[in-house]
Parts: structure tokens; C-alpha cells; sequence
């Protein structure tokens, strides 16, 4: 306001400072009736949620297990040092970081090669195909798994005719190989997105330029699809650390992740408060994750 | 050819896409070395996808391409001694000017201190001195037009590429970047095949143009040539303005225009063939009567029916009843008679001027 103040006494100033206030002011407004909508939804539907798990992390328990707005203390949060949540969480994020990196390897030449397609129709026909499997239900398709990975499942007497592998249903590898088939298409489509947008005649000009194949890949495709790199990285990664349907349904009881935790916490164990404070670590370590990953890749985007 | 090596030689290069688009057909073509050459033609002729070919980022379907003798074959762009200028620049936008234009060193894995020195006298030679750690982002189109130069020339190369690198420009730097070029081919002397869809650029800037039509090479030759005596009509549509009458040649050196009238003129055609005879409406000149023109030249009655005034010059369009239109462009200098709409006038030219083509 004051900086307005101060044009408007500049002397031989042409312009009419009130007017363009004013225009200003409308289009701030009108942005700001655009964005209501999704404003009051996430207020209401995120934000306060999230500041009731908050809340609740500092509560007491009574005898039955009912969380109690009473008595606040940091018992929760402490108990986050328990060695049984330290392993799971290392297990979660050794499993999210192993997701997150195959989903990248499978998808990059996947995307590379859709997005290199000639004809418009062909790529969109597989992008399509891509986005075929959310048309069913995501627990249908993680019980399909169940069926493949059992004793009699096609996956299993492959392995042991060539004797390979035997029954993976409820084992780590089983968990894993779930992990990767739910979220390889939120790799594929950012990184899809990044390279049909590339300018290809960058990567003639490296090769006019004497870098070889290769050489163009690293010093210019890869650098360049950095974008979708990083919004793949992040879609794959934060759900699968919080990943609950995948695990509890291929991994049995022995392959728990920081989602079956949660769960458990808030229904079996009737411990909201402990539930509430893993949540609210996880969003935490999360948000400084992803301003870190932003913030060094973000620079030479 | 003379005893200098051709710096680029086609043979019957030929290149199909699919079925049936042909974009260049059965093209020969000798570039000497250290000459300025350039493909000019319309969007969609072959040019680009010839130098394409040239550079290596296309192969041709049939024929040969060598470059210094060299038959190039199926050998891919960083394998070939030339470098181009790409039409959008193709600047890489994660990396600075400097490190833009030492891209093609370090691929040739050249010492640092070496490519520090020539990197530095290749910003100096576009004028750009200053510039190094500037985005390419941050540079207006003629600065970043002069990167791509700087990116390409640093590499020395034996043939540089232009593809229509100052398209992208507004007039009055495209005609300070035209001259500009052509100083700094003269100062580097490495040969410049220069890809253009603009005629005056051609003009001004070759040593010998190749004109192209529909994939074919249409004429080749100096710009002095494809200007006055061009070969077909398209080169003489397309390479400066030009009058079209349609005429039948009549004998050797002369035709009949529709109207009857016989007039003079370069014929290369046997009698009775139907032609169009063209000339260039600035070799015409406008008398008020058959007694005030030059005698034993052509001289064709007409009446003014347009004046379009141009600054520099005026323009005429002259009826000459059956037989047609003609425009006619008169220098804007003093004591010069304007003439009105409706004036009888009498058009002279010399028979040097008019040239009978056919398609």
C-alpha cells in the first residue's frame, strides 16, 4: 500500500495508480473465487483431519483403549524409538526406496518408447494401455496377485518347473512385486509427460555435435526429462511408503510396513494416540524429504 | 570442376518417406570448398531434408553422399566432419552459453585449457563477449541465433550447415546477421551451406545457389545467373518478381504474344511451341509515344490500369488488351514522369530481357 501511495506523488507519472489497484484488486478476487472451491474441500477434508491426528497424538488412553482429549503428553511420540517401529520402518523404507527406483528402471525405456512413437494414435493407444488397469478396482487386481503367487498359481509352477522360485504369497518378494505393479504407471505417465514434451532436435544437435548415442542420453535426454523424473519419483514413492492394501493382502503377517502399523494401532491395538503420532512422523519425515528432493533437483531443472 | 576438391558431392540422392512421399529426387549436387552455398527453394522442396542428409540426422534411400571424397554412407552425425546451425538454434537450456558452444569439444574430449581458449575466441567472433554464464533462456533471438554459430564454428568443421537460421529473426536484424555471416565466412573460410526459403537472402549472400522444386534441383548456378537467366518458370517465379505473358515462339529469338504482337526475346524452344515469355518488370520502360522510345527494340502499346505507389519506386500494371498484363517498376528519382490511370503509354524493352519459358 505504501509503495502505492508513493507512485502516485511521482511527478509526470502517466498512469493512474487507483485504476490499476483496482484491476489488480478484481483479478486477485476473481483467482480467489476460481480457487474456493477446492480451498474450502481441502480445508475441511485435509487440513482439519490432519490437525486432529496431530492433536490426537498427544492423548491419553482410558482403560477400554478410548482416546482421552485429556491428560496430553508425549508418550506416543517417545515410543516412536521402540525398536519393533524402527524395524518396520526401515523395512518401509527400504521397500519404498527399492519400489520407487525399479518402477524408474521399468518405466524410463517404457515412456522413452512410447513417447518416440511417430504417430499421435499410436502413442495415445498405449498410453491407454497404460491406464487400462485402473478401470478395475485396485483390491480386485492385488487379490488377482494373491491367486498368481499361490501354490497353484501360474507364477508358482512356472518357478518350480524351472526351479526357480517356489511360492512367494506372503513373503517380502511377493509385497514387492505387488508394490511395482500398482504403481509403475505413476512413474510412466510423468515420465511419459517430460520426454514427449523434449525438444528432439536437442538431441540431434548433441549428435551433430559429436556425442555419441549414449553420450546424448546422459548429457541430454536424461538431464532434461529431470521433471518427470522427480514427479514419477514422488508419486511412487509416497504411497508406497504408506502402502497398506499391497502388504496386508500378499504379505501376511510376517511382511508388516508402516500402513498395517497405522491400522493396527487404530483398530486391533485400540491405541489412537500411538497410531496418530506414526502418521503424523511419517507426514513430517515425508514433507522434509520432498522439500529436499525439490530443492536439489528443482535448481537445474 | 575445378582442381579444388568439391567439398560436398551428391549423387543421385534420392530419399523417400514411406510409399510415396519423395522429398528429394535423383539430386546432383557439387559444393567447392570454402564457397558459400546455398539451397533455396519453398517450404517442403527437399532443402532441409537434403542438409539433413548431409549432416547425417536422415540417410538417403538412394545415391551417395561424400564429403571431401568421402563416401559418407550410413555414418552417423558425430562421425561426420560438419556441424549445423539448427533452424530453432536447438540451444541446450540446462547448460550456459559457454558450455553450449564447448559441447562438440568436449565430446572430442579436447584438453580444458584448450577448449577454454577456443570457446572464448568463438564467443568473441559472434560478439557475445561477456555473455559466458548466461542462460540461453535469458537471450533475445539474435543473441541465441548467435550461440548456435558459435556452438557450430567453435568445432571447426569442414562444412557448416545453416538450416533458415535467421527465420526466426525480425527484418532489421536479418539484415545485420546477413552481412555479419558472411564477414565471418570470410574471416573462418570454412564452406557454408545455407538453407533458405528467402530469395534475397539467397541473392545477397551466395556464391552459387541451388534452387529446388518438388525434391528436384530446379537450377543451380551463381546469383547472377539464376537471376537473369533462369531456366524454367518456377525459377523465374520464384527468384525475384516477375511478368508472365503467354506467347508462341514464333522464330528463333522471337514469339507472338496473343494479341498478335511480335516481340523479341531469348528463345530456346523450336517454332510453334506454346511458352511463357517473362520479364522482369524493372528492365521495362514507359514512353508517352512509339517516337519517343529507343528504336529496334520491343515496344508494346498498352494503357496504365493500376499505379501502386512503393516509396523507393512506383509500380505500373500496363493492359495490352489481348494480349495481357504487365507490371512495371520505375525507379522513384527525380524529374521521372508519373504517369495516371488511363494513359496510353508504350513499353520498351530490350529482346536480352524477355525470356521464353516453358514449364
Amino acid at each position: 500500500m505504501k509503495l502505492l501511495d508513493e507512485r502516485e506523488t511521482v511527478e509526470g507519472q502517466e498512469v493512474n495508480p487507483r485504476l490499476e489497484r483496482r484491476a489488480r484488486r478484481q483479478e486477485s478476487w476473481r483467482g480467489f473465487f476460481h480457487a474456493a472451491p477446492a480451498y474450502v474441500y481441502l480445508t475441511f477434508f485435509f487440513v482439519l483431519p490432519l490437525l486432529i491426528i496431530f492433536v490426537f497424538s498427544f492423548a491419553s488412553r482410558s482403560n477400554t483403549g478410548k482416546p482421552l482429549l485429556e491428560n496430553w503428553n508425549l508418550d506416543s511420540w517417545t515410543r516412536l524409538a521402540d525398536p519393533l517401529v524402527r524395524t518396520i520402518a526401515v523395512r518401509s523404507l527400504t521397500m519404498a526406496i527399492a519400489n520407487t527406483v525399479l518402477c524408474l528402471l521399468i518405466a524410463y525405456p517404457f515412456a522413452y518408447w512410447i513417447a518416440t512413437r511417430a504417430r499421435q494414435r499410436t502413442r495415445t493407444l498405449l498410453l491407454i494401455a497404460v491406464l487400462i488397469p485402473f478401470w478395475s478396482n485396485f483390491l480386485v487386481r492385488t487379490y488377482a496377485w494373491r491367486m498368481l503367487l499361490d501354490s497353484d498359481g501360474y507364477i508358482t509352477q512356472f518357478g518350480e518347473l524351472t526351479g526357480l522360485w517356489g511360492r512367494m504369497l506372503f513373503t517380502q518378494p511377493a509385497v514387492f512385486i505387488g508394490l511395482v505393479y500398482g504403481y509403475l504407471p505413476f512413474m510412466v505417465l510423468p515420465l511419459y509427460a517430460a520426454l514427449e514434451r523434449m525438444d528432439w532436435s536437442l538431441v540431434e544437435a548433441g549428435r551433430d555435435l559429436y556425442a555419441s548415442g549414449s553420450k546424448a542420453f546422459r548429457k541430454i535426454t536424461l538431464p532434461l526429462s529431470k521433471p518427470g523424473i522427480i514427479a514419477g519419483s514422488i508419486l511412487v514413492f509416497i504411497p508406497s511408503l504408506g502402502a497398506y492394501v499391497t502388504p496386508d493382502i500378499l504379505g501376511g503377517a510376517r511382511t508388516n510396513l508402516l500402513g498395517n502399523l497405522i491400522v493396527t494401532q487404530f483398530q486391533a491395538a485400540r491405541n489412537w494416540p500411538f497410531g496418530s503420532a506414526i502418521s503424523g512422523a511419517i507426514l513430517i519425515v515425508m514433507l522434509v524429504a520432498t522439500m529436499i528432493y525439490f530443492r536439489t533437483g528443482g535448481r537445474t531443472i | 570442376m575445378n582442381n579444388r576438391a568439391a567439398a560436398v558431392s551428391l549423387h543421385g540422392v534420392t530419399k523417400r518417406f514411406g510409399e510415396d512421399v519423395v522429398a528429394v529426387d535423383d539430386v546432383d549436387l557439387e559444393i567447392r570448398d570454402g564457397e558459400f552455398f546455398s539451397l533455396l527453394g519453398p517450404s517442403g522442396c527437399g532443402k532441409t531434408t537434403t542438409l539433413r542428409m548431409i549432416a547425417g540426422l536422415e540417410f538417403p534411400t538412394e545415391g551417395s553422399v561424400r564429403i571431401h571424397g568421402e563416401e559418407m554412407g550410413l555414418r552417423s552425425p558425430d562421425k561426420r566432419p560438419v556441424n549445423t546451425v539448427f533452424q530453432s538454434y536447438a540451444l541446450f537450456p540446462h547448460m550456459n552459453v559457454a558450455d553450449n558452444v564447448a559441447f562438440g569439444l568436449k565430446m572430442k574430449k579436447i584438453d580444458d585449457s584448450e577448449v577454454r581458449r577456443r570457446v572464448g575466441e568463438a564467443i568473441d567472433l559472434v560478439r557475445l563477449t561477456g555473455l559466458d554464464d548466461r542462460s540461453p533462456n535469458a537471450l533475445s533471438g539474435g543473441q541465441q541465433q548467435r550461440v548456435a554459430l558459435a556452438r557450430a564454428l567453435v568445432n571447426q568443421p569442414a562444412v557448416l550447415l545453416l538450416d533458415e537460421p535467421l527465420g526466426a529473426l525480425d527484418l532489421k536484424l536479418r539484415q545485420t546477421m546477413q552481412l555479419e555471416l558472411k564477414d565471418i565466412q570470410n574471416e573462418v573460410g570454412i564452406t557454408f551451406v545455407y538453407v533458405t526459403h528467402d530469395q534475397g537472402e539467397a541473392l545477397t549472400m551466395s556464391d552459387r545457389i541451388g534452387v529446388m522444386d518438388e525434391g528436384r534441383l530446379a537450377q543451380f548456378g551463381p546469383p547472377e545467373d539464376i537471376y537473369e537467366s533462369p531456366q524454367n518458370l518456377f525459377v523465374a517465379g520464384f527468384v525475384g518478381q516477375m511478368c508472365h505473358l503467354s506467347a508462341v515462339v514464333a522464330e528463333p529469338g522471337s514469339v507472338r504474344l496473343k494479341g498478335g504482337e511480335l516481340v523479341g526475346a531469348r528463345t530456346t524452344t523450336p517454332n510453334g511451341t506454346g511458352v511463357t515469355l517473362t520479364v522482369r518488370p524493372e528492365k521495362l520502360s514507359l514512353y508517352a509515344s512509339a517516337s519517343e522510345a529507343p528504336q529496334g527494340r520491343n515496344a508494346l502499346k498498352g494503357s496504365i490500369a493500376r499505379r501502386t505507389f512503393y516509396g523507393e519506386s512506383l509500380e505500373y500494371e500496363v493492359q495490352l488488351g489481348a494480349s495481357g498484363s504487365i507490371e512495371v517498376r520505375v525507379e522513384n528519382i527525380p524529374s521521372i514522369r508519373r504517369w495516371s490511370v488511363g494513359d496510353q503509354v508504350i513499353i520498351d524493352f530490350h529482346p536480352e530481357a524477355a525470356i521464353a519459358l516453358t514449364e
